[in-house]
């Protein structure tokens, strides 16, 4: 019995060094120039704007109006729309449709020096200019040239909705187009001309969206647009489309824009005060619990791995998850929680050892006993965590619509802040149960098997002892 | 033996104190006001960075003639990237449309030529979200709160869940008012990080209190001629070491992270990491001194009434 489970506490310890390592480096494989990543690194991970600088705008219909479902998704094409044509790839866009919200948060791009977020912002919640154009001319950069430039057959106001559905006769998914009587005669017009020799090219802002042929004309105006559509992409247009026959342009009542170089320091400090914080409280628990304060070092050190491996998406099917300043605070509170799992059990290990047990006995009864009190104080923190995700969280996301049937009562208050708060302390608690609980009782069960580190007083028994 | 603290036995102390405490808060709060972040209430902060001397009064005029609004200006230096700062706050209630904002930079950059203004960040929140935002934040708080309760109350079954629960949450709001405090004396508006602080406080408190209660209910098995009192005092003594071991470490961290702040210029940090500190030792005080001693406070209540129905029960039904 004694001999055996002595390997396990170098298999934990190797387990945890090797996540720590590769959460904090990463790996990637090399194949010539081109650096794929296996395992995502403390590098990929992506900091909330309060960190990297950047705009957190939440755009609202102007008062009075009631946007319909149908609008607010158009909306929130069109702004996605625009954050791509202004090569804002790295961004997040949420749309509550019960309180009428859209909110937009995008960083700071690396090379950005001199960016202007008021003007971003203002365009991004303009009304789009939708229009229909004869032809399907571009110049080198994408504009309209030639005739497609100089003839606008139909613009925003003349469409009525636009939406995906299929062919009756084929099953062909196409997008189906009403036109408003003001657009009506224009574009039987145009399809005459059009019909069996040219195309009618549609416009948001200065993107060409789409350039059907023309196949016959069409005097009613009702039309459809078919292609090889897939109900995703018919869906996308449609929304385009509807987007530029908005009623209303956005306001922006609530937006929050942060230079990059503040947050960047604010990062900085809070990782050197992580690091300074960590070395102190493993100095001190190994000071007072002598041999299980080692192996709650180590433990820590897979937490906190873990914690950022939770963050920058190391684990395959979990996404990465943005970072911001009170979502390092909810790490600091975990590794807390982390520590005082780690005390629980130590003390306990440490007073049966004193009640007269030995060591091996103490260990076992002494995890044993703990683990109630670990357990129903870490349930308490996730119903923290849970809380927090679900009230601040977007409303699409898990926790959202989990605790939607209490807070729907209440207006969406979408603090992406926050949100990381509730996601750090959960995952936090899920690396205490794994580390603080399990790979802790393996290492120290497995230690007190080596006859070297059998003596009572390395776990907190009286130096006289043996 | 380890000298064994009577805490239950100094409650009527504990309770004093703590009840001062809470009746100072209030009627400090009351006196003197308590300030709200433009989270809550609406309005705009926006900073703007600058070299040289600058002259606040003319730049805070030329501002306000831009924005159209009142405000107030506040200099302050950033230590990281060494430049000297200007905060402007704009009155409640009265946020800037982005445009407005955009040609006032432009002004003070006319104006002010030789200080290369630019603006540094902006926050501006429209008064209707600011208040949803505040209700949101009660909400989260009180159903938080009733979730606990009912945890505790299953949880604890054994030694009378619901009086646990409850008892555990008054120590909760205890810390609540501490931290509520700690934010209106120092004059640190209410704002996200309060609410952060506040559901740390509550998750990391409670869970002191339930480790005490897990040994009540543990000895409650063990000692079971123990009187009430007598058991709880002895829970309480067996997981001080715990309880302040804890807070040593996870004060340390919160201690350090504060100095580095402080040392950093973050602000945001410090106003968020210093309340943290002193609800963390509020917990320490009230796991300990609080939620147990009124734990027996309630059962002996319970045990008297039943004792007082055993002698009198005609007088009871009146």
């Amino acid at each position: 019995m004694k001999k055996r489970g002595k390997a396990t506490f170098f298999v934990v310890a190797a387990l945890i060094a090797f996540l720590a390592y590769t959460a904090l480096f990463g790996i990637t494989s090399q194949y010539g120039d081109v650096k794929t990543p296996i395992l995502k690194g403390v590098d990929t991970i992506r900091w909330g704007i309060d960190i990297r600088g950047g705009v957190d705008v939440t755009f609202t219909p102007p008062e009075g109006t009631k946007a319909t479902k149908d609008e607010l998704a158009a909306a929130e094409s069109i702004i996605q729309q625009r954050l791509i044509a202004q090569n804002i790839t790295d961004n997040e866009v949420y749309t509550d449709y019960q309180n009428q919200r859209i909110i937009v948060r995008f960083p700071w791009k690396d090379d950005e020096t001199d960016f202007n977020p008021e003007a971003a912002i203002k365009e991004l919640g303009e009304t789009a200019e939708l229009t229909f154009r004869e032809g399907d001319n571009r110049d080198s950069s994408g504009n309209p040239t030639g005739v497609t430039a100089e003839n606008i057959i139909l613009t925003g106001s003349d469409v009525k909705s636009a939406k995906a559905g299929q062919n009756p006769n084929n099953q062909e998914i196409v997008v189906q187009l009403e036109l408003n009587d003001s657009g009506k005669e224009k574009f039987a017009a145009a399809t005459k001309k059009l019909a069996g020799v040219g195309q009618i090219s549609i416009w948001l802002d200065n993107t060409r969206i789409s350039a059907p042929a023309v196949n016959e004309e069409i005097p009613n105006g009702v039309a459809t647009i078919s292609g090889n559509f897939t109900a995703e992409t018919a869906k996308d247009l449609a929304d385009k489309i509807n987007a530029g026959a908005l009623p209303f342009a956005l306001t922006a009542d609530n937006y929050n824009s942060i230079n990059p170089t503040l947050g960047m320091g604010a990062k900085d400090a809070m990782l050197l005060a992580c690091g300074i914080a960590f070395v102190a409280v493993c100095i001190f628990m190994i000071a007072v619990y002598r041999l299980p304060g080692v192996v709650a070092c180590i433990a820590l050190v897979g937490q906190v791995a873990g914690a950022f491996a939770a963050v920058s998406g190391y684990f395959g099917p979990f996404p990465s998850f943005t970072l911001t300043l009170p979502g390092i605070a909810g790490i600091i509170l975990a590794v807390g929680m982390g520590v005082d799992t780690n005390i629980v059990t130590s003390e306990r290990i440490k007073e049966e050892i004193r009640a007269g047990k030995s060591v091996g006995a103490a260990v076992t009864s002494g995890f044993k006993n703990s683990f109630s009190a670990i357990f129903d104080s870490n349930i308490t923190m996730v119903i923290v965590a849970v809380i927090l995700m679900g009230a601040f969280g977007p409303p699409s996301s898990l926790f959202a619509k989990l605790l939607n049937p209490i807070f729907q009562f209440f207006p969406s208050a979408i603090t992406g802040a926050i949100y990381s708060f509730g996601y750090t302390l959960l995952v936090g608690v899920v690396m205490n149960f794994i580390m603080g609980v399990t790979a802790s009782r393996l290492m120290v069960r497995s230690l007190s098997k080596f006859r070297c580190f059998d003596k009572k007083w390395l776990f907190g028994g009286k130096k006289d002892e043996a | 033996m380890k000298r064994n603290l009577d805490i239950v036995g100094k409650k009527k102390i504990f309770f004093a104190i703590s009840s001062l405490i809470v009746v100072f808060t209030v009627v400090f709060a009351l006196i003197f006001g308590v300030k709200m972040d433009i989270q809550f209430t609406g309005g705009s902060i926006i900073t703007y960075s600058f070299d040289g001397e600058l002259d606040e009064s003319a730049f805070a005029k030329e501002l306000s003639a831009a924005l159209d609004a009142q405000l107030k200006t506040q200099l302050s230096e950033n230590t990281v990237t060494k430049k000297d700062n200007i905060i402007a706050t704009l009155g409640a209630k009265k946020n800037v449309k982005a445009d407005k904002v955009e040609a006032a930079l432009q002004t003070l950059q006319e104006k002010f030529p030789d200080n290369n203004i630019q603006q540094e960040s902006i926050n501006s929140v429209s008064a209707s979200m600011g208040s949803e935002f505040f209700i949101k934040c009660i909400a989260a708080v009180a159903v938080g709160a009733i979730l606990m309760i009912l945890y505790i109350a299953f949880r604890f079954r054994k030694i009378g869940g619901w009086s646990a629960g409850v008892m555990s949450v008054v120590a909760l709001m205890h810390d609540v008012f501490v931290i509520f405090a700690v934010f209106v004396l120092c004059r640190i508006p209410l704002n996200d990080s309060f609410i952060a602080v506040v559901l740390t406080i509550l998750g990391y408190s409670i869970n002191a209190t339930i480790v005490i209660y897990d040994r009540i209910r543990e000895n409650s098995r063990i000692h079971r001629s123990m009187s009430v009192a007598e058991r709880v005092n002895l829970s309480i003594n067996q997981t001080m070491t715990r309880t302040v071991n804890t807070t040593i470490t996870t004060v340390t961290a919160m201690v350090i992270v504060c100095i580095i702040a402080l040392i950093y210029g973050v602000d945001s940090i410090f106003t968020f990491a210093f309340p943290m500190i002193i609800g963390m030792i509020s917990g320490l005080y009230s796991s300990v001194c609080i939620s147990g001693p009124l734990w027996v406070t309630w059962q002996e209540h319970k045990a008297k009434k039943k004792a007082a129905e055993k002698l009198a029960p005609k007088a009871k039904k009146k």
